[in-house]
């Protein structure tokens, strides 16, 4: 199996929704467990999130695309908003949360694989792989 | 799905018994903080959030849950997250949250 679904979706927040939906019944029909559903949307919602919050013009879109393979699901979101420094990244300290920047550690924790490219001014992409068991 | 608060000031156990429904996201967290934020302004009380019919949480939600903690913490009160779904739960505890809320 090799399919690949693309969406342009407005990086309006209320749209985030219809990409973890997306998400889910594609990670359905490939025959994932519940949790590995859950997972993968919370996943897709948090790459999404990342997107909305990082344009820098609400009329912009971002790309998601969905690769089903036979032993994997393979996610990429792009944006062209005004991207982050991941020198800056620091991981999360759990004992002593703060409100923002929990969304790249839950992806990491949730995924199997995860790669970020981002850069100031040019916008970021994510692209997470979840294998099926 | 969107998210339905629902909020009655417990005089007995001197706490807000918040039962919340449906998903906590980007659109819906900002909701969620408003609605409790307008409570906490009427009695700075903790608050006991019963999580059963919660189907979706993220870290936009996570953020204004650990929000909340630090403005009742600030009046020696806690926050109490009960009857969590098994993704929520994971979720929890994969963010070392389950240590920061109290967990029923």
């Amino acid at each position: 199996m090799n399919d690949k679904i693309s969406l342009s979706i407005p990086t309006k927040s209320e749209y985030v929704s219809v990409a973890r939906l997306t998400s889910s019944v594609i990670a359905n029909n490939m025959g994932f467990d519940i949790e590995d559903i859950e997972d993968i949307k919370v996943a897709v919602g948090e790459a999404c999130n990342n997107a909305v919050l990082h344009t820098e013009n609400y009329e912009h879109t971002f790309d998601l695309s969905f690769f089903a393979e036979t032993q994997k699901l393979i996610i990429e979101v792009k944006d062209n908003g005004r991207g982050f420094s991941l020198d800056h990244y620091k991981e999360p300290d759990l004992e002593h949360p703060k409100e923002h920047g929990l969304g790249i550690f839950i992806m990491k924790s949730l995924m199997d694989d995860l790669e970020i490219e981002s850069q100031v001014g040019e916008g970021t992409s994510i692209r997470m792989i979840k294998y099926l068991k | 799905m969107a998210l339905e608060i629902q909020k009655v000031f417990n005089n007995e156990s001197n706490v807000w018994d918040i039962s919340l429904a449906g998903d906590v996201d980007i659109v819906s967290s900002v909701e969620l903080k408003e609605n409790v934020n307008v409570l906490l302004d009427k009695e700075e009380k903790g608050l006991h959030i019963n999580c059963e019919e919660l189907m979706y949480i993220d870290s936009t939600g996570l953020g204004v849950l650990i929000s909340l903690l630090k403005r009742v913490k600030k009046n020696g009160n806690d926050i109490e997250l009960t009857n969590a779904q098994p993704n929520i739960s994971k979720l929890l505890k994969i963010t070392g949250l389950d240590k920061i809320f109290i967990m029923k």
